[in-house]
């Protein structure tokens, strides 16, 4: 079982962690490790206040946070600063944050894109009615982003929730649900090419799970049943992780599989979030 | 230096040689221990010179399929790991940046990479978290105007792009060229890497050759996919190994052994042109092109990218 000793190991003299110990800091492993050091009850400890202070000094003008260096363009990544509870000390502006995430929807979902398509007469394969979020500003709407951002702005809501942020949650959940792949769970996001069902993946499965908490419905029990299917034959750890994390936010009590760890700090990280999870302690809903 | 990997040289080698270098087709039935001898047979026969340079093995890996033969076989890649150590390379490193599945080191366990090759995670980068910086791209033909691009890569004296033979439901084939996707880096631009798209899928392919015009292409065509490739398709044992230093030429050659025509082929035509694409002006060595020509079937509504049939054999 991993602990926070192994977190902060891996945290850089910046204070910022990189996605495998030794390399540089990036946003996604910092974000990551400091929702890991709040679930094992050090939100406040020196190495949090340290990675809290890397993630404000990267945040831009924009509002939003880049990837790493050198990299100047704000990507999906903002959300994540968001999902960070408030006990971290210092950190991102979030007004500032939560106005750049607001501000993103996938490029497929603008009338631009639908007028040229239907002049085209070209019929989508998916369906483009929901606003998404996309990896890179400009680009289309994928799972993981729209999953993670939905859940930012839950997160948000909790605070202050009001008819923008409301409307951007509801789309991006319809979203995923359009986004189901035949067998019930979620790939990258695309559930068709040229008339081809896609298959989902664990990872994704387990990050879209996570993102529909509260909802029911037949399209929710086909996609717990999927994730429990994958999580029987799952034979990586990180993908483990988010299945758990998807599956106790539906109300099942997976267990956690023994599998081999890399030692990256997504890894890591993310197995302390579905540990906590298992307590009781779910950070992306609390 | 044996081919391009740093930005300084990009805007050099944007144009396409006068002639082309040959292009190599050797049989290869399976992946066995021969695959040893045949890549340092290539080595030696286009004259690379790696002693003492940085190599990076670029193979083609997507997603896991046990279904199918999406990726490149680990027994290749292991085999030219082994043939530029052999030819004095001071650094061998084996990267990819996967385009949709983002546990690369899970997806690289479940192809088959760690069982095949010791030490394998010692000696991968994931292009994906790759320390990167910011290339200028000269003349684009995509929407594109500059792309983060990975240092593994960037600094690399030979960039050795090893595809397997495919047929591409949107490009036609995805070949030494379409590999080079796997150097954007999915940590800035996403899995998928739909920034590409946006910009011109055969548009963004030649561009990105433009920045890597001299990497040298080994094509696993023992095995490779027909139908809906990239990764739905169906194995289609082709029994060849191709390669070569001009990888337009390259996968003009792997076009016609999967009986498409190269010059229907939108990246191909875009960084060459028709004209250079013609059989006659691509050279070969080893076997007769036809002789191993392996006629690939194409999804129903993409016979365009085909030859007339009888220019490939079944």
């Amino acid at each position: 079982m991993p602990d926070s000793a192994e977190i902060q190991n891996q945290q850089n003299r910046d204070g910022g962690w990189p996605y495998q110990a030794g390399a540089a800091s990036w946003t996604e492993p910092t974000c990551y490790a400091l929702l890991a050091l709040a679930a094992s009850g050090q939100a406040q400890s020196g190495a949090a206040r340290s990675g809290s202070q890397w993630l404000a000094r990267h945040q831009r003008e924009d509002g939003g946070l880049a990837p790493c260096e050198p990299v100047a363009e704000s990507t999906w990544l903002t959300a994540l600063a968001l999902l960070l509870p408030h006990e971290v000390p210092g950190g991102v502006d979030r007004a500032r944050a939560a106005k750049w995430v607001l501000a993103q929807t996938g490029r497929e979902s603008g009338w631009a894109y639908s007028l040229r398509m239907f002049l085209l007469g070209v019929r989508s394969e998916t369906s483009l009615s929901f606003d998404g979020w996309p990896w890179y500003p400009g680009a289309a709407a994928w799972t993981i982003p729209t999953a993670l951002s939905v859940l930012a702005l839950e997160k948000l809501g909790r605070q202050n929730m009001d008819a923008q942020l409301k409307r951007r949650i509801e789309q991006g959940r319809s979203f995923l649900l359009a986004r189901r792949c035949r067998d019930g769970g979620w790939n990258h996001g695309s559930t068709k090419a040229l008339g081809y069902d896609s298959d989902s993946y664990p990872e994704t499965t387990g990050v879209g799970l996570l993102a529909m908490h509260g909802s029911d419905g037949p399209e929710i029990a086909r996609a717990v049943a999927r994730a429990e299917e994958h999580l029987a034959s799952c034979e990586s750890y990180q993908a483990a992780s988010w299945l758990r994390l998807g599956l106790l936010a539906h109300g099942r009590e997976p267990k956690a599989p023994s599998l081999m760890r890399r030692g990256q700090t997504l890894e890591i990280a993310l197995g302390i979030l579905a540990d906590a999870a298992q307590q009781g302690t779910n950070l992306f809903l609390g | 230096m044996v081919a391009a990997g740093a930005a300084l040289a990009l805007s050099a080698c944007s144009q396409t040689p006068a002639k082309w270098a040959p292009v190599s087709i050797y049989r290869a039935s399976e992946y066995s221990e021969n695959l040893f001898d045949l890549v340092r047979r290539l080595i030696a026969e286009h004259g690379l010179n790696v002693r003492g340079k940085r190599v990076v093995l670029k193979p083609n890996m997507v997603e896991f399929d046990e279904r199918t033969v999406i990726n490149t076989n680990p027994k290749l890649v292991h085999a030219a790991l082994e043939g530029f150590k052999a030819a004095g390379a001071a650094d061998v490193r084996i990267a990819e940046g996967p385009g949709h599945r983002r546990l690369t080191l899970d997806l690289a366990d479940a192809a088959g990479y760690f069982s095949t090759i010791p030490r394998f995670e010692s000696l991968f980068t994931d292009l994906n978290l790759d320390q990167l910086r910011l290339v200028n791209l000269v003349r684009p033909q995509s929407k594109l105007r500059s792309l983060y691009l990975p240092n593994t890569v960037l600094n690399c004296d030979l960039l050795v792009s090893l595809p397997k033979l495919k047929t591409h439901h949107w490009a036609g084939a995805t070949l030494s060229m379409k590999n080079l996707f796997g150097l954007v880096p999915g940590g800035i631009y996403g899995w998928p890497k739909n920034v590409l798209h946006w910009a011109g899928i055969n548009e963004s392919i030649a561009d990105l050759h433009t920045l890597f015009p001299r990497a040298f292409s080994i094509v696993d065509g023992i095995v490779g996919m027909e139908g809906n490739g990239p990764i739905q398709g169906t194995p289609r044992p082709a029994g060849v190994v191709v390669a070569g230093a001009d990888p337009v030429a390259v996968d003009a050659t792997c076009c016609r052994i999967m009986g498409l025509d190269p010059e229907r082929i939108g990246y191909l035509d875009l960084a060459a042109g028709k004209a250079r694409l013609a059989e006659d002006v691509v050279p070969q060595i080893g076997e007769a092109l036809h002789s191993v020509a392996t006629r690939f079937a194409v999804l129903p509504g993409l016979e365009r990218f085909q030859l007339p049939a009888g220019e490939g054999k079944s």
